[in-house]
């Protein structure tokens, strides 16, 4: 890995928007291959670019097989173990946005806080014999946050996708999920608590506080950080 | 000495106090330990999949699979029995200089007592190990997790506030999070259903009326319970000023273990919390006759009255010994009560008190080489 590394989103609105952001701090995108392809080049910039997915991009930089890469804080958050030690975010990109929020059925009237959630697990595991399950993609985050709000009446259930749906197929009955705008949880008589919101996340331009920036990599990254000091992004 | 060669004079130490040799099973399923103790001790958890799907566990220490094969043994109609064992344990490193697995030599106890003798003797056990071993406690930290319970007892808040505030002392955020957060209203309507002549059916209809599924698998007589729980503490005007500087100076108390039993007299006198004298005569006998045994322990030991909150299944008297050269989550022996754990483990069939303690030769070792 001597050469800069820099991952980018494989696909889908989150790559449109970091293409976009590119294209203005003066350094467009070239994907080598075609749309298929999965290698690119960064116009101007010595860089090896990688199209990875966002999950993938935060485990590169976390690792620090990647020296830069475009991808969620959610991510970069729930699967840091260290939390934010493990990666430095340089810019938030100001798009992507998405909270990551508890939520609960609207049904519970008796739960609006962390708090509540608290003891109504407690009431639930006396009567159940069992706790309640919290569905999530989001495994650290949760652990982390529900402790540090003096939770820990609950069990996590790792979802693979589709988690507003966990209440009503009777898999879990709370979720920690990302929402824009709530119509989902909504659509899915849920809501969310009232000191509920774990994390605000947007994507981020990050480096890795692991990887090796060698010489040739270090020139590289210098001249996008000088980039963004030409360009109209403050950081 | 080599590692093998602490084991075989910690174990010694054990065996001369009686019990028999045990070495219970590797693989637990994950849901004993997580049902236990909830998800946080997961971070530290080996945990991995079989083929069908379940989630397993290698052992994270000894008390749990002992205890667990002891609850099937009381279970059986037999009498409750003490343990010892040299064995493999399996955590997650915290830090990067632990490793994923390592030896615990220890002592569990059931039904053997629950007085402040027998927590007395357990610690000057565990103490004679380490010293045995050729290690010199550098510091002993003691809390015990009976205290903070009984003060919130005696302070006679509605039981809706009790059972949160004994929770939450148990979990990262403390105490704190509780204490900060007031008895909030709850809608009008939602507290007129309450005083329907069927309240789940009344708020059956308030459901319907805004189009709300009932989804996940409390039922409307739990979230009805929960109305009437949140009630009761609003009604009770939420923490009183009084209780809430009570906790927080308990929670702060950090002395010399010699003067814990004073300055917890003496915050429970100024607060008039005369239900707590019990758990605080308990704790000075303790203290009395742990000085007694181990007079070394004047020096070494403090109490922190938030300490070992953590540990899951322990419910009374905790500490850990440290020595010189390794940090403070470190200890190179630990040990505690833990009366509620077999019957939290058969799920209520059956009941014993239990208390145990390990040393860590691993551990030992690096404090013997540093010193060298």
């Amino acid at each position: 890995m001597s050469r800069l590394t820099i991952a980018i989103p494989s696909k889908g609105r989150l790559k449109e928007q970091t293409e976009d952001w590119l294209v203005s701090l003066g350094h467009p995108l070239r994907q080598i291959g075609g749309e298929r392809g999965y290698t690119a080049e960064i116009e101007g910039l010595d860089a090896e670019v990688r199209l990875l997915s966002a999950r993938e991009i935060a485990q590169g930089l976390i690792e620090g097989s990647l020296h830069f890469g475009v991808t969620g804080e959610d991510l970069l958050n729930d699967l840091a173990p260290d939390g934010a030690d493990d990666f430095r975010v340089v810019k938030r990109l100001g798009f992507g946005g998405a909270d990551v929020v508890v939520a609960v059925p609207q049904a519970w009237f008796d739960v609006d806080s962390m708090a509540d959630l608290e003891a109504a697990g407690a009431a639930f595991r006396k009567a159940h014999g069992r706790r309640l399950r919290v569905a999530t993609k989001y495994l650290r985050l949760t652990r982390r946050f529900f402790a540090q709000k003096s939770v820990g009446e609950y069990r996590l259930v790792e979802s693979a996708g589709a988690t507003e749906a966990a209440p009503s197929t009777g898999t879990a009955d709370v979720i920690v999920d990302i929402t824009t705008t709530g119509a989902t949880l909504k659509a899915n008589g849920l809501k969310v608590l009232r000191d509920g919101v774990i994390l605000e996340s947007e994507a981020a331009f990050t480096q890795s506080a692991r990887a090796e920036f060698g010489p040739v990599a270090k020139a590289a990254a210098d001249a996008l950080v000088g980039a963004f000091a030409r360009s109209d992004h403050n950081f | 000495m080599n590692h093998d060669a602490l084991v075989a004079v910690a174990r010694a130490v054990f065996e001369a106090a009686g019990g028999s040799p045990i070495d219970p099973d590797y693989v637990l399923p994950a849901d004993i330990p997580l049902e236990l103790s909830g998800e946080a001790v997961r971070a530290r958890l080996c945990v991995f999949t079989d083929n069908r799907g379940a989630e397993m566990a290698m052992r994270p220490d000894l008390t749990l699979p002992v205890a667990q094969r002891e609850a099937a043994r009381l279970e059986g109609g037999a009498l409750p029995k003490t343990y010892t064992y040299a064995a493999r344990a399996f955590r997650l490193p915290a830090a990067a200089d632990d490793p994923f697995e390592f030896t615990q030599v220890g002592l569990e106890r059931f039904g053997y007592g629950a007085d402040p003798g027998a927590d007395a003797e357990l610690f000057a056990l565990v103490h004679r190990a380490v010293e045995a071993c050729g290690v010199q406690p550098k510091a002993i930290v003691t809390g015990d997790l009976a205290i903070f319970p009984a003060f919130i007892d005696a302070l006679c808040l509605p039981v809706v506030t009790t059972d949160l505030l004994k929770r939450a002392f148990r979990q990262e955020g403390g105490v704190r999070a509780v204490l900060d957060e007031a008895a909030r209203p709850l809608d009008a309507d939602v507290l007129k259903a309450l005083d329907a002549a069927e309240p789940e059916a009344a708020l059956g209809d308030i459901l319907a009326a805004r189009d709300m599924p009932l989804v996940g698998a409390r039922s409307l007589a739990e979230i009805v319970e929960g109305l009437r729980a949140r009630r009761a503490a609003i009604e009770a005007g939420g923490l009183p000023d009084g209780a809430r500087a009570a906790l927080l100076a308990l929670r702060d108390v950090d002395c010399p273990l010699t003067q814990a039993p004073e300055t917890l007299n003496a915050l429970a006198k100024a607060r008039g919390l005369t239900g707590a004298d019990a758990a605080l005569d308990a704790f000075a006998a303790r203290v009395g006759k742990i000085m007694a045994l181990v007079p070394g322990a004047r020096r070494t030991a403090e109490f922190r009255a938030g300490f070992g909150r953590r540990f899951t299944y322990y419910d009374g008297f905790v500490f850990e010994v440290l020595a010189e050269g390794l940090s403070p989550s470190q200890p190179v022996a630990a040990g505690g009560r833990y009366d509620g754990l077999i019957s939290g483990l058969s799920s209520g069939r059956v009941a014993a008190t239990g208390i145990g303690g390990v040393v860590r030769p691993d551990r030992m070792i690096r404090v013997r080489r540093a010193g060298a």
